[in-house]
């Protein structure tokens, strides 16, 4: 009778456990650490001056990462880099007369990342910074 | 034996049941010696900032913690005044009002209403506007009144919400006269120029709101985009005086049932909306720019920035063509757009059946996430952009100019807990679970991501918060009571509780609550007392709602004062110049 007692309190006790959701799988951490610890992040804070692959992670422990550019002409969708052939904005002084060569020449490039895994998803920002390529031309004031 | 057995069951059957959904927290000691704190801190206010003139039921705006004296003015000329400022006060006034509803004790509030009352029986101008606000304050050695801003500094309100329910039980007739004129000295009816400075010499207008509402400001280009106009002549339509005004007029509206001024609130927060960018969704810090007045020869140094010079974004940062203007900016002013303001259209929007005000701040909280939200290096941030999301990370300025010196650089701008808030309080003011989600998501990273833990799915559901966070920020804590109430999800309670012992811990010295333990003055508006009262009437079974709110905390004073130095003429503010000091400065 103990025995039997005994299982049936360990049942219950693993019930509710279940039931407060405390053995539950934590996926929303997992998709925090694959932002955080895949690598995706690697040349944030970097000047990006070289053509090439960015090596954005498109995985982490199960975790599923996509990523959208908001300038693929500079870095696609793929994590792959092309140096732009022009500055990125033209400073002048108030008059519009006087440049400032070479002040504003590297480009923000935001990307927009989805972390998905069994059906949930997350999203993130990614903001590298590129200089354009050598020779570059830079005549596009705007002002 | 069966019988032993189903009951032994049942047992673990109810035990299961309350562990997951125990609705009714039980009072602890643990909760006493919040409550006894802020008791504490209440007291010591009370006793010496009354001790200092008994002529007088005001209280000085902050208090030195190692002398129980009142802050002190310094002005140019050495003049030190110890100073009473209501506008900077409400906080404690729903402080006390919040106190007396906790404890049964009507003496908190009868000294709200002491206090109030003598403010509002001798500061009214003959106009209606009370000496109050940025540049007005009342020498609490003489109770004259004082300006800080020459000889009659103008009134000056911004994102202060004042308690007009506690102002309109003590004196009816003078909070429906204020509302009235703050309008009347404000704000130009035909063309909604809204000056933030309010004269003290503008007629009172019974009549005010009495005009026809007219045609929208913002009109749209050929291009769809907001054409924003021209021509104010440096009476610019900040958001955070817009705040005020629309918060005064629907109130007016509430108590005196009529219909003109709710209308004209929603007509003033229109153009806001009508400026905001069509595709991102982002909103706007004003809807207008200056006319130019001043001559090409007076505006060709860029150093000299008077608004007569015309939009001061456009000067300074010409190099990105038509989007560089003052309205276009999400960098700056952020916790005037993105927090007290929808604060203000979240509550109106709720109280006043107002439905469009709580869309246009999803709108607005959802575009500037989605664009402009970032984690860097595990913490809570912002890229600097313009709001069709032009991004400006990076951008060093060439010249000097308004938004600051040549070689400055635009960095990811800091999101404080302050965020935690008002993105909440849109959740849940939003009624079907589609429109909820994406600002749930982000709420859960931003939480997350400021040590709290995981606050789970949309309502309230797997939480997983950190019950050791060390947090102790008043914003956080009103959010998780807010949570727990729309959910009944013990967790969030339980990390309240958590934070609210860290706020104890970490911020009650000396008898007060001071921001941190070197500050040397404890100042009456800030806001963690009150979010811990609100903790305290929900554990002891209050709704939110029958406890005062809170929806701001940026008093402040501004104006002419004596440098540090002794020595230099500085014009600056109380929050930069006064609480900065320390113990160590005093000593």
């Amino acid at each position: 009778m103990k025995k039997l007692f005994g299982i049936i309190s360990l049942i219950f006790a693993v019930l509710l456990l279940a039931a407060c959701g405390e053995s539950e799988e934590d996926i929303y951490t997992l998709l925090m650490e694959a932002e955080d610890l895949s690598g995706m992040k690697a040349k944030m804070g970097t000047v990006i001056s070289e053509d090439g692959d960015l090596g954005l992670p498109k995985e982490y422990n199960g975790v599923e990462i996509t990523y959208k550019s908001r300038n693929p002409d500079i870095i696609s969708d793929d994590g792959i880099v092309t140096l732009p052939g022009e500055c990125w904005i033209e400073s002048r002084d108030q008059k519009g007369e006087k440049k400032f060569e070479g002040l504003n020449d590297n480009w923000p490039v935001v990307i927009d990342v989805t972390l998905s895994y069994k059906g949930m998803e997350r999203t993130a920002k990614l903001l590298f910074v590129v200089a354009p390529r050598e020779g570059y031309t830079c005549d596009k004031y705007l002002g | 034996m069966r019988r032993l057995l189903l009951t032994v069951l049942l047992l673990l059957s109810i035990f299961g049941f309350t562990a997951c959904n125990n609705k009714k927290p039980v009072y602890t000691e643990d909760d006493y010696k919040r409550l006894n704190a802020v008791i504490h801190h209440v007291e010591n206010i009370l006793k010496y900032g009354k001790a200092y003139n008994p002529d007088t039921e005001l209280l000085p705006d902050a208090i030195n913690t190692l002398t129980g004296e009142p802050a002190k003015w310094v002005f140019p000329n050495r003049a030190t005044v110890p100073y009473s400022n209501m506008a900077n006060q409400q906080n404690f006034l729903r402080t006390l009002v919040a106190l007396s509803t906790v404890t049964g004790n009507p003496k908190y509030k009868n000294q709200a209403v002491a206090t109030l009352s003598e403010f509002m029986e001798n500061y009214q101008d003959p106009n209606g506007l009370f000496y109050w606000g940025g540049h007005r304050m009342i020498n609490l050695d003489t109770l004259e009144v004082q300006s800080t801003e020459g000889p009659d500094g103008p009134h000056e309100l911004k994102n202060m919400m004042p308690y007009y329910e506690l102002m309109y039980e003590v004196d009816p007739d003078a909070t429906l006269k204020f509302m009235r004129q703050l309008w009347t000295a404000h704000y130009e009816w035909d063309t909604s120029d809204l000056n933030r400075h309010g004269s003290y010499s503008t007629a009172y207008d019974q009549n005010a709101f009495g005009q026809k509402i007219p045609d929208d400001i913002i009109k749209f280009g050929d291009d769809g985009r907001p054409i924003i106009p021209e021509d104010s002549p440096g009476k610019l339509p900040f958001v955070n005086s817009a705040t005020d005004l629309s918060y005064a007029a629907l109130t007016l509206s509430r108590y005196t049932h009529d219909p003109a001024p709710k209308a004209w609130a929603r007509y003033l927060m229109r153009q806001y909306k009508l400026a905001s960018d069509p595709v991102t969704g982002m909103t706007v810090y004003q809807f207008k720019s200056t006319l130019i007045s001043k001559s090409p020869q007076e505006c060709s140094n860029p150093a000299y920035t008077n608004s007569g010079c015309g939009d001061r974004a456009r000067r300074q940062f010409r190099d990105f063509g038509a989007i560089a203007r003052e309205a276009n900016i999400a960098w700056k002013n952020t916790q005037a757009m993105y927090v007290d303001n929808i604060l203000m259209l979240v509550e109106s929007g709720k109280r006043y059946n107002i439905p469009e005000f709580i869309e246009w701040a999803r709108e607005y909280l959802e575009g500037y996430l989605e664009y402009a939200y970032i984690r860097v290096n595990g913490q809570n941030k912002i890229i600097p952009m313009f709001i069709d999301g032009t991004v400006t990370y990076g951008y060093v300025f060439p010249e000097v100019g308004y938004y600051g010196p040549s070689n400055s650089r635009l960095d990811y701008v800091d999101m404080p807990t302050t965020y935690i808030l008002p993105i909440l309080r849109t959740v849940l003011s939003l009624e079907k679970n589609e429109d909820k989600i994406v600002l749930w998501n982000y709420l859960r990273d931003i939480i997350y991501t400021f040590g709290i833990g995981d606050i789970g799915e949309l309502g309230g559901k797997k939480p997983n918060l950190d019950l050791d966070t060390s947090v102790d920020d008043p914003f956080a804590l009103m959010a998780l009571i807010e949570l727990y109430e729309a959910t009944g999800n013990m967790q969030y309670l339980d990390a309240a509780r958590t934070i609210g012992n860290n706020i104890v811990k970490e911020k009650f010295h000396r008898g007060f609550f001071v921001e941190d333990e070197i500050l040397l003055y404890s100042r009456l508006d800030q806001p963690d007392t009150l979010a811990l009262l609100i903790l305290d009437g929900v554990i002891k079974g209050f709704k939110v709602d029958e406890l005062p709110f809170y929806l701001a905390d940026s008093g402040y004073i501004h104006g002419y004062l004596l440098a540090d130095d002794g020595v230099v003429e500085d014009r600056n503010y109380s929050h930069r110049i006064i609480y900065t000091k320390t113990i160590y400065d005093w000593e």
